[in-house]
C-alpha cells in the first residue's frame, strides 16, 4: 500500500503545494526558493506541532 | 477580460501547465504539470475519491435542473468543485470510472485530499496563466 505513513504523505503534499505556490506568487528565483522553503517549513512544522497539541486532549 | 488570457486560462485548466507552455514559459509549465499530475496520481493510488456532480446519472431534464448535487451530504459539493479543477483529468475520470474511492484503506482520506488539493492548485495555475496572457504578469 502506497504511503502508509501519514507523516510522509503530509510532507510530500506540503512539498508539492509549496512548489506550485512559490512559482505562482514570486517572480525571481531567489525569492521563489525562500518563499517555497518557508511555506514548506510552516506546513510541516505546523502540522507536527498541531498533532502534538491534539495529543493533550487524548481520551484515556 | 482579454480573449487571449481567457483562452490560455481554459487551456491551463484543461491540462495543468498548458496555459504556460503556449506562452513559452516552459520550465514553469513542466513543473506545474509534474506537481499537479503527481498529486492526482498519488491520490488515486492511495484510493482517494473523485466526487461526481450527480449521485445517480440524471434520467430526465428535471433531474438536471433540480438534482444537481448530492442532497444527503451537501458538503461534497465543495469537494466536487475542488476536483473539477483537475480539468481534462476530471472528465476522463468520469468516462473511465477512476476515483471510486476505497474507503477501507487507511490512505483514503489523504488520497482524497491529494486529488482535491491538485484541483485547487490547478485553478490557481490557470488564473496565473490568465494574468500572463492579459499582460498583468511576466
Amino acid at each position: 500500500m502506497i504511503f502508509e505513513s501519514l507523516l510522509l504523505s503530509m510532507v510530500v503534499y506540503a512539498f508539492f503545494v509549496a512548489l506550485v505556490l512559490a512559482l505562482i506568487r514570486r517572480d525571481d528565483t531567489k525569492a521563489r526558493l525562500k518563499y517555497g522553503l518557508v511555506l514548506f517549513a510552516v506546513m510541516t512544522v505546523g502540522a507536527v506541532a498541531f498533532g502534538w497539541f491534539m495529543f493533550l486532549f487524548i481520551k484515556k | 477580460m482579454k480573449i487571449k488570457g481567457v483562452i490560455v486560462m481554459l487551456l491551463g485548466w484543461a491540462v495543468p501547465g498548458l496555459g504556460h507552455a503556449v506562452q513559452k514559459k516552459y520550465v514553469r509549465a513542466v513543473l506545474f504539470f509534474v506537481a499537479i499530475f503527481a498529486m492526482t496520481g498519488l491520490g488515486l493510488a492511495m484510493g482517494g475519491k473523485i466526487y461526481p456532480m450527480y449521485l445517480e446519472p440524471p434520467r430526465t431534464v428535471l433531474d438536471y435542473l433540480f438534482n444537481l448535487f448530492r442532497k444527503e451530504n451537501p458538503l461534497t459539493v465543495l469537494a466536487f468543485f475542488a476536483d473539477l479543477g483537475n480539468g481534462l483529468f476530471y472528465a476522463l475520470s468520469r468516462v473511465f470510472s477512476w476515483g471510486g474511492g476505497q474507503l477501507e484503506r487507511a490512505t483514503f482520506e489523504f488520497g482524497t485530499a491529494y486529488i482535491a488539493g491538485a484541483g485547487l492548485l490547478n485553478f490557481l495555475v490557470a488564473l496565473d496563466a490568465y494574468d500572463i496572457g492579459a499582460g498583468k504578469k511576466k
